[in-house]
């Protein structure tokens, strides 16, 4: 998939097919919000231990403070400004959750959260709370204490069992 | 009242704030960006303790796109900053002390450039043998770290009263014990940072979070050597802060690279400098020694506290003075004698974080308690209930503070809790294999709000009809994702029966805010409240009176509602909200009434203090706010792991304004509370951190809270009361700690002293019998 591009950045960001000449070595959390101004990621650890810049590469939730530039380029990348509700103007079923249940105090972590709940919901749309509790470890939080968080994941759920939005991808099974 | 959505109706509000969180598409101050901007970094010191030999820039300015390099030499102002005493260096010139300390910092056209210009100064150093501990800096000899001495104390508190001596000699019983508690970390998810535009009039722009936008300018313009008025200090919305945000962090160098540059200036720290050079909660030991009679009853309690403040003051001072407060709990004792110090160090810095001294006070305290109990053979709840105060006693600085039931009343619904209940019938689930134990315990806390008699804590607010017709509120409180901005809205929806789109509210911009104090020590709500309880008589007979006026319907016929004001008589405004017809029937709109008369005169502002108790001793609270929690804890005796399961917390802080948040704050200062007493501790090593970022110092995960936690809220208020809803950001994470250690001794038999709780204590070989209780006292 990556072919060495000199510093020719390619890649499909929230359905949107995006070039830039930049280093290979960015990483992929500056790209989004440095360079593509797409600051709803956050960025907080550096480390790949706290999620606020969690993003999904072809699907998969990853730190985007842990890929280079390189290791991305041709991927189909989500971010929160990428994900929407059914009709316009509309809140997506997950993010509409996070509002209703007070799932979020400061909103920093928030993004992050919303992005690895679809990555769970999408994989287990009717998830246990071991598979929650898997789905969102990767992802920390200082001010909720997760209540909050853990509400609006099972509301999110249930919603959107009962939308389309978001059995769309072919169901993982991923053993826990 | 069980706190949940569903017990909430109509008052569960959806925060106007949360689709912007939701969405990404909410700018934090460090999201912002312009064209021309710069990026700035700060240049910090490689040892603990050192004297500065030389620093020379000329390399780093030289490197092309550097466009500046500051050293103290280039602070036109005061070369220090700290809320309370400033004694903390923009730039160190001639020592450093703590490996936080700013030398120098650099500006450059891109982040990697910056980088490059800091790796570029060349600075050389005598390095000293750091002072570690408390110990290390109170040893005769020791150097002195700050010419403003006596040694390194910054600080020291007592209260005596009675004679402890005598107190102990009649005593039955006596606890002494040693509690430690650890050096925890803000850890907000968003670092410091923001962006410092200066205009072309020769103002300053700065975007940068701080809980008091205010003092933020008043430290930047004594810095910058310029008035207050040159600067423009905007403050939210906070990705997080729980008191880490109060100082200056980056703000001084961000300002000072933009007004020698001319452009906007970036800083956003990375972790590790976050971790490196901010504030962490106080290390502290407390030695305590209380003895009871025979029947029970507390006859003498003797304390020393020992607080490791690190390289400089910050709210050092005010922390221990909370800390002696509350480390006599609501317990009334004849004999007492308390001493505080509060010691510089060359260790990190220690200032105010969620609960201001009041953790540890209370974690000692309590565990005082549940010793005594056990020595009594009685249970521990009903000892303290022997013990606490009666609700007319003085406080515990023997001040007087504001009557009320709070303190029965958590205690009593504590008692009636299902989870308390569990402690009487310790679980013989023989499902559980054998080295899994489980055990329950409960505590107690009285928690002082605002700053404190003696400290200045000025209020005030202004509410005013807006020229585009909205009810205006603005304060100079900031939004760090506590919901003020929802508390705000449902408070004014309640006064003036309108609806959130007639509203207006402005916070964290000192261009656009009256001074109205910090948002600190829980006193937001309470202050906002008591603001616009003066507020909005004059308010609403002015637009009352210009409504009567415009439509001919006497003035007390009227009354204010959605969009604008009603005539009395119809339907009230609540009832129609949902009607098409509802314009029709409105009087005036609020959009008409702000036509008529100069903008001024729809203006209304107040300013008052913060109460304060009546009595001369500084820091006494008069407003306390009172929990009980119960905390169900399994321990696996093979690995030392303690999981807490389940939770109880019971708050008495008068009418729950906003339900969501007063769960989440609760919730919020729970699972803190959780990681304080279980895994968090930002280990030093000679005065260097040894936990640097999020994986080695632990936060709580979702994996690790407790799946249970209930929240009780005691709304009730003695009749007439004028201060309104009690803060509750701190409350809720101050009692869990020794609520987890009694349940643990309970598990074990082992009493816990020391933060976040040793696993090895918890080890237990297979086959030994577990209630050997093994106690330190
Ligand atoms: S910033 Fe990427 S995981 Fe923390
Ligand atoms: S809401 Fe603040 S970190 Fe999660």
């Amino acid at each position: 998939m990556t072919e060495p591009l000199g510093n020719f950045w390619t890649a499909v960001v929230n359905g949107e097919e995006k070039q830039l000449h930049i280093a290979q070595t960015n990483r992929l959390v500056d790209v989004l919000r440095s360079h593509l101004n797409l600051t709803g990621t956050k960025v907080s650890c550096e480390v790949g231990r706290c999620g606020a810049c969690m993003i999904l590469m072809d699907g998969e939730p990853v730190n985007s403070c842990l890929v280079m530039a390189y290791q991305c380029v041709g991927s189909e990348i989500t971010t929160i400004e990428g994900l929407y509700g059914e009709e316009e103007g509309k809140l997506h079923p997950i993010q509409q959750a996070f509002v209703e249940e007070g799932g979020f105090q400061c909103g920093y972590c928030t993004p992050g959260m919303v992005i690895s709940t679809k990555a769970l919901l999408d994989r287990y749309p009717q998830p246990s709370q071991e598979q929650i509790e898997m789905g969102l470890c990767g992802n920390l939080c200082r001010c909720t204490g997760y209540g909050g968080i853990l509400r609006a994941v099972r509301t999110a759920g249930e919603t959107c069992l009962s939308s389309s939005i978001l059995t769309t991808e072919e169901k993982k099974v991923i053993d826990l | 009242m069980l706190l949940n959505r569903d017990n909430s109706g109509k008052r569960w509000h959806l925060r106007p704030d949360g689709v912007g969180k939701v969405t990404g598409q909410l700018q934090y101050l460090t999201d912002m960006t312009l064209p021309d901007m710069i990026h700035g970094r700060v240049l910090r010191s490689s040892y603990p303790y050192a004297r500065i030999l030389s620093i020379d820039i000329t390399e780093a300015e030289a490197i092309e796109g550097v466009f500046a390099v500051l050293t103290s030499k280039d602070v036109p102002g005061l070369n220090l900053f700290g809320i309370a005493t400033p004694d903390q260096p923009v730039f160190c010139e001639h020592v450093v002390r703590y490996v936080g300390d700013a030398i120098a910092a650099v500006a450059a056209d891109s982040p990697e450039r910056a980088a490059l210009a800091l790796d570029a100064i060349r600075v050389e150093y005598e390095e000293w043998t750091p002072l570690d501990s408390p110990e290390a800096a109170l040893a005769p000899g020791a150097p002195e770290l700050h010419e403003h001495g006596p040694g390194n104390v910054l600080h020291r508190t007592e209260i005596k009263r009675g004679n402890v001596d005598e107190g102990f000699a009649a005593c039955e019983h006596i606890v002494s014990e040693t509690y430690y508690t650890p050096r925890q970390m803000h850890a907000y998810m968003e670092t410091e940072g923001g962006l410092f535009v200066p205009d072309e009039s020769g103002r300053l722009h700065v975007y940068a979070a701080t809980q008091h936008g205010y003092k933020d300018r008043m430290q930047l313009a004594r810095i910058i050597g310029c008035s207050e008025e040159d600067i423009r200090v905007v403050s939210s919305p906070i990705g997080g802060s729980f008191g880490g945000k109060d100082e200056l962090n980056v703000q001084p160098y961000g300002a000072l690279l933009a007004l020698r540059s001319g452009h906007p200036v970036k800083m956003h720290n990375s972790r590790k400098e976050s971790v490196r050079a901010g504030l962490k909660r106080h290390p502290m030991k407390i030695e305590m020694q209380t003895g009871i009679s025979r029947e029970g009853m507390i006859q003498a309690h003797r304390v020393r506290i020992t607080a490791d403040t690190g390289a400089y003051a910050t709210l050092g001072a005010p922390v221990l003075n909370f800390c002696t407060e509350h480390c006599l709990g609501p317990y009334s004792i004849p004999n007492v004698d308390v001493e505080g110090v509060s010691v510089y160090t060359n260790n990190g810095v220690s200032g105010e974080f969620r609960g201001f001294g009041g953790n540890q006070a209370i974690f000692a305290m309590e565990g005082q308690m549940d010793r005594l109990a056990e020595i009594m053979d009685i249970d521990p709840w009903e000892f303290r209930r022997r013990n606490m105060r009666e609700k007319t006693d003085p406080g515990p600085l023997n001040q007087r503070i504001l009557v009320t039931d709070g303190l029965s009343q958590v205690w009593e619904a504590l008692d009636r809790s299902e989870l308390w209940q569990k402690h009487q019938y310790p679980s013989a689930d023989l499902a559980l294999p054998p080295w899994i134990k489980r055990g329950v315990g409960a505590a107690i806390a009285m928690h002082g709000a605002g700053l404190g008699y003696g400290i200045p804590d000025p209020a005030g607010g202004r509410l005013s009809l807006n020229a585009e017709g909205k009810i205006e509120v603005a304060f100079s409180y900031e939004e760090f994702g506590q919901g003020l901005i929802a508390t705000l809205e449902m408070m004014l929806c309640d006064l003036f029966y309108c609806s959130t789109s007639d509203l207006s509210i402005i916070i964290g911009d000192t261009d656009r805010v009256p001074h109205s104090g910090s948002s600190t020590a829980s006193r937001s709500t309470t202050m906002a409240w008591m603001a616009l309880q003066r507020l909005q008589t004059p308010f609403r007979s002015k637009i009352l009176s210009v409504a009567s006026a415009l439509s001919g319907i006497p003035a007390a016929e009227l009354i204010t509602g959605i969009e604008g004001v009603w005539h009395k008589g119809q339907l009230s405004p609540e009832v129609t909200a949902n009607e098409p017809a509802m314009n029709s029937r409105v009087v005036v709109s609020y959009v008409d009434l702000a036509k008529h008369g100069k903008e001024e005169e729809w203006i209304f502002d107040t300013q008052f203090e913060y109460p304060t108790t009546p009595d001369n001793v500084v820091g006494g609270h008069y407003l306390y706010t009172y929990a009980a929690v119960a905390a169900e804890v399994e321990v696996n005796t093979l690995t030392g792991e303690a999981k807490l399961l389940d939770t109880r917390h019971v708050v008495a802080a008068g009418p729950v304004i906003n339900p969501m948040g007063f769960i989440g704050q609760i919730e919020g200062g729970s699972v803190m509370a959780l990681g304080f007493t279980l895994t968090e501790d930002a280990v030093m090593q000679d005065s260097r951190y040894m936990t640097t970022n999020l994986d080695t110092y632990l936060i709580p995960t979702i994996r690790d809270i407790h799946t249970n936690l209930e929240v009780e809220a005691i709304e009730d208020l003695p009749e007439g009361d004028p201060f309104g809803p009690r803060g509750i950001g701190e409350i809720g994470s101050v009692a869990l700690a020794p609520a987890i250690t009694a349940a643990i001794h309970q598990a074990t038999g082992v009493w816990v002293n020391r933060l976040p709780v040793p696993r090895d204590q918890l080890i237990k070989p297979i086959g030994v019998l577990l209630q050997e209780g093994v106690s330190s006292s």
